[in-house]
């Protein structure tokens, strides 16, 4: 193993890494108000190392059997690191110090740990690293009491996700000698119990990180409790991180019968319950939530699909619902405190005051909805397209006919933002120059998939 | 390759309105008005261009423009003209500038956005139609809601948000499982030829086996048969027309609900043939219910905008019963009359909302004798009454009277040969007619004669800018009724492709079973449209 190789293969853990120790020296030398810039330079260096590798297609190995680059795993790496540049402008107004930047670069070395693992000790150790830091940011709002309780709910069931994974590796290990992924992939099809169990157990690992009915109770405490741009962390980096995780869990391999029933049938409950569970909620992060767990039952129905057609799948979802969650966190008007901000209510009207804000959230909404010609519909276009070639007809038409029973509570919102006076006429802060630039980033890219969608999934 | 590029500029141009509606900030309503008027006018223009030089001669596609858009999957952005949307795309465009010139007056809030959402769905409306390829169809029909949405709940009336969630969430749902049946269709497809392609044109050479073809045309067709809307999926059109601002009910008549219709001639029945046959009879006696109902409810409602709301739903039932007849003369009729409701709907529309802007209330007992309050609008309204009842000379005749002889050259030889049911249907279609002429003249009656009452006096009459608006249409309506060969001469070849499409056996394996049966030869080779020697009639 040359150095070389540990440096090139890398290059963007390094850069997170060396981002991290720069920020701590920043704390410490009380100069946080630049933790901001860096924080963001540090980022966008790390996505561009990550794509420029992905574009050479570079593939190495530099810890055998633990750790290893493709260009998938660089691309699914770029994705993630490249949905963190808005999130991390949005924190802008939230977060003045450094400890929010380095919390998040460090939970985001996390995802990349976990894009390359080839084994379930690094997983392991990538899910940990992800997570442990998002158990913080939740806190970091501690003046409410309800982010103390979010934050403790999380960390229960994270915790509990935890076990779970590694009772599942740990059976696994038992069934097949083997640690690696790989094994994983093997036990799917394998009759002996102890693997089977194992493989379930790992599944629900990841249901519950991933918020699948059942397993989704913490979500919306959680999201309600953090901030903006700590929810907004949450919904995209950490669910994309989970879902791709999953993607090289399951490698290309189609799934068979028995385990294709449970990561389908969950999924679709999941569907149907974040979907109706949305309509009632008067809190928008709230809503946001059961949003995302309907839509990691759209994610997880990728799975029913097998080959390269499953990442593609994975990484256009995550990449579209990424942004349009950002750009509805960066467009969401300020109010007097973060209670009022995530009403609702706080919506009313809003096209009168802010056209601009209220126009991208409409489109964040809609595209969440599956209503052309935004990504969203593309994205679930494609997951459902795979679902219909494996040959799970049964399951795609149920799948989709829940899907429709989420466009009532998007339309709601736009309802809200053109259709409603507005509530109360408080004067109101405007929104930051870093938030805007936030939302046109995603509106641009937003626009570029749009129009574009077939070079976007050549990509990948 | 310029004119192809033509036919994409009329496309965008709403669009290039939007981007300088939003790329102007500072401009004032009046502006507003005036640019958007300026650029429906052109786009109106460039596609009358385009109607005068499409070739009524010439097959396949004119104006073409074909281009990679997702390659991986064989989606080409492709459109073009044919005989099936070439009326319709003049249509559309006609009603454009109508339909911004009506909101001149009646829309004061949010004029921008309005504007914009009118370009949008102008937009998304002439996508629909001159799309060739069925991903970007799906994606315009799709896209056509969210404009709607808007015009209904931003600008409607009382119940504006009720109606306007109830159209969404009824289309949607049609939509979905037409999404499904979409990609089950390209899926078929893929196995049956190893083409993937979401061209039109491959797509009518899958072959499927009869009860796939049944539940892929149940779930295009309810989809379809909710915008149309067919009885019994038609509660969403009373609300959505009666809430909706005047300029929202004109394009909802006038061509959202052609969708519908279009959708059925160019996709529903051509792409599922043999199931289409098999539920002709069925398809027909929904479509004859549309026209009784629908003529009977709007006998009975007492709100103006109501009583047209139903007309249409009357109305558009004899383009299904063209359509379905499969008779060269009905499909012919069924276009003609596509058009002559998008006109007449639309203008009546326009009327109703002149007469709210003055008094305010759309219940027909506030109103009486208006023939002597405003002696110009009530003669309009007499002659697009006339229209609606379809009188000789107007466009409606010529569409009512081609459909019903269809209908009945189509159900004589059966009746001959002692299938009685489809002839009893084409009869109970004439009905539809005479009620026609009972609910509109009785309307007509009581809303301009009798004794003068309306619930704002002095009521103004009509000024320039509304009396050229309907003169325009009056114009149309005429020029449709009086010349309806030159028209009908572009869609000629389109029918009869449509007439062949349905007529042909693609059941796939079942086909030989079929042929033993039918004593109807079909052509060995898969790929190719088995086309039976037999026109017309298709059974």
């Amino acid at each position: 193993m040359s150095w070389q190789i540990l440096f090139t293969a890398m290059l963007p853990e390094h850069i997170l890494l060396a981002g991290m120790v720069v920020l701590i020296g920043l704390e410490i030398a009380s100069l946080a108000r630049v933790a901001f810039v860096v924080s963001v330079c540090v980022v966008t260096a790390a996505t561009v190392a990550a794509v420029s590798l992905a574009a050479t297609g570079y593939a190495m190995a530099p810890f055998p059997e633990q750790f290893s680059v493709a260009p998938d795993a660089l691309l699914a790496k770029a994705i993630v690191l490249a949905l963190a540049i808005p999130v991390l402008l949005i924190s802008r107004d939230d977060f003045a110090d450094a400890q929010f930047h380095i919390l998040v670069i460090g939970s985001l070395y996390g995802v990349c740990l976990l894009l390359s693992a080839d084994s379930f000790l690094i997983l392991f150790l990538g899910i940990e690293l992800m997570s442990l830091p998002v158990y913080v940011l939740v806190l970091l709002a501690f003046q409410r009491t309800q982010s103390a309780e979010a934050a403790l709910k999380y960390l229960v069931l994270g915790g509990t996700a935890t076990a779970t994974l590694l009772m599942g590796a740990a059976l696994l290990y038992g069934a097949s000698g083997s640690l690696s992924l790989a094994a994983f992939a093997a036990a799917l099809s394998s009759s002996d119990p102890m693997a089977s169990v194992g493989v379930v157990l790992v599944i629900v690992a990841f249901f519950l990180k991933a918020a699948i009915a059942p397993f989704h109770t913490w979500a919306p405490d959680a999201y309600e409790g953090a901030t903006v741009p700590v929810t907004a962390y949450m919904a995209t980096i950490v669910k994309a991180g989970v879902l791709l995780a999953a993607v090289r869990l399951f490698g290309a391999e189609a799934v068979p019968r028995p385990m294709a029933d449970l990561i389908a049938l969950l999924p679709l409950a999941s569907i149907v319950w974040g979907n109706l569970a949305a309509m009632r909620q008067q809190s928008f992060r709230r809503m946001i939530a059961y949003s995302s767990i309907a839509h990691a039952g759209y994610l997880f129905y990728a799975f029913l699909g097998d080959g390269p057609g499953r990442f593609q799948a994975v990484a256009f979802y995550v990449l579209a619902y990424g942004l349009m969650n950002v750009l509805a966190f960066a467009s969401l008007p300020r109010a007097e405190d973060d209670t009022a901000r995530d009403r609702l209510d706080n919506l009313k009207g809003l096209y009168q005051r802010e056209p601009f804000a209220a126009v991208m959230i409409a489109i964040a909404m809609l595209s969440l909805a599956g209503i052309p010609p935004f990504p969203g519909f593309v994205a679930k276009f494609l997951i459902f397209r795979n679902v219909f070639a494996a040959g799970y007809t049964t399951y795609a038409v149920l799948g989709l006919i829940a899907s429709y029973m989420g466009i009532y509570f998007y339309l709601r919102v736009i309802q809200y933002l053109f259709m409603s006076p507005e509530a109360s006429v408080a004067q109101r802060p405007p929104y930051g120059r870093a938030v805007l630039s936030a939302s046109f980033l995603c509106l641009l890219a937003v626009v570029a998939i749009a129009v574009f969608p077939g070079w976007v999934i050549g990509q990948f | 390759m310029a004119d192809a590029g033509l036919l994409n500029v009329v496309l965008f141009l709403p669009l290039i309105g939007v981007a300088s509606l939003v790329a102007v900030p500072a401009l004032q309503d009046s502006a507003v008005r005036r640019l958007s008027l300026t650029v429906m006018v052109a786009q109106f223009l460039l596609s009358a261009w385009l109607y005068f030089h499409f070739d009524a001669a010439a097959e396949g596609l004119q104006f073409e423009t074909r281009l990679p858009w997702i390659p991986a999957w064989g989606v080409y952005y492709q459109i073009g003209l044919d005989g099936y949307n070439v009326l319709l795309v003049l249509l559309t465009t006609f009603l454009g500038p109508l339909v911004v010139a009506g909101a001149f007056t009646a829309i004061t809030k949010d004029v921008k956005l309005f504007y914009a959402m009118v370009f949008v769905l102008q937009f998304t409306m002439l996508g629909t139609f001159v799309a060739q390829d069925l991903f970007l169809f799906y994606l315009f029909w799709e896209a056509m809601l969210i404009p709607m949405f808007l015009i209904i709940g931003i600008w409607g009336g009382e119940r504006r948000i009720y109606a306007t969630l109830k159209f969404v969430l009824y289309t949607a749902f049609g939509s979905i499982l037409m999404l499904a049946a979409v990609i089950y269709l390209v899926y078929s497809l893929n196995a049956t030829t190893g083409i993937t392609s979401f061209a039109f044109a491959d797509l009518y050479r899958a072959e499927l086996p009869l009860p796939v073809q049944t539940i892929l045309l149940a779930a295009f067709g309810l989809s379809f048969a909710i915008k149309v809307p067919i009885v019994p999926l038609h509660t969403w059109l009373p609300d959505a027309h009666v809430e909706a601002p005047t300029a929202g009910s004109v394009v909802l008549a006038g061509v959202l609900l052609k969708m519908g219709t279009y959708g059925f001639m160019k996709l529903g029945f051509p792409l599922f043939p043999d199931a289409t046959r098999e539920f002709a009879p069925l398809i027909m006696a929904l479509a004859v219910v549309s026209i009784i109902y629908g003529a009977c409810l709007a006998w009975v409602q007492t709100d103006i905008k109501k009583i047209i709301a139903y007309s249409s739903i009357s109305h558009l039932g004899y383009v299904m019963l063209g359509l379905i007849s499969l008779d060269l003369i009905g499909i012919q009729g069924a276009i003609i009359q596509m058009v002559s409701h998008g006109i007449v709907a639309g203008g009546l529309f326009l009327m109703v909302g002149m007469v709210y802007e003055r008094c305010h209330t759309r219940e027909l007992a506030a109103y009486g004798g208006l023939a002597k309050l405003l002696p110009a609008y009530a003669v309009f309204f007499a002659l697009l009454t006339l229209a609606s009842i379809g009188l000789p000379t107007t466009s409606g005749f010529t569409g009512e009277f081609l459909v019903l002889l269809g209908a009945f050259n189509a159900t004589w030889p059966q009746y001959q040969q002692g299938v009685t049911l489809p002839l009893l249907l084409s009869a109970g279609a004439v009905t539809g007619v005479v009620l026609g002429a009972l609910y509109m003249l009785s309307f007509a009656q009581r809303f301009l004669f009798g004794p003068t009452k309306a619930p704002h006096q002095p009521v103004v009459d009509l000024n320039f800018r509304e009396k050229a608006i309907l003169g325009c249409i009056v114009v149309a309506i005429f020029t449709l009724g009086i010349f309806p060969a030159e028209p009908m001469s572009k869609t000629e070849l389109a029918a009869r492709q449509y007439q062949q499409l349905v007529a042909s056996h693609r059941t796939g394996t079942t086909v030989a079973l079929r042929t033993v049966e039918g004593a109807i030869v079909s052509r060995a080779e898969p790929p190719n449209l088995t086309t039976p020697t037999t026109t017309g009639s298709a059974r």
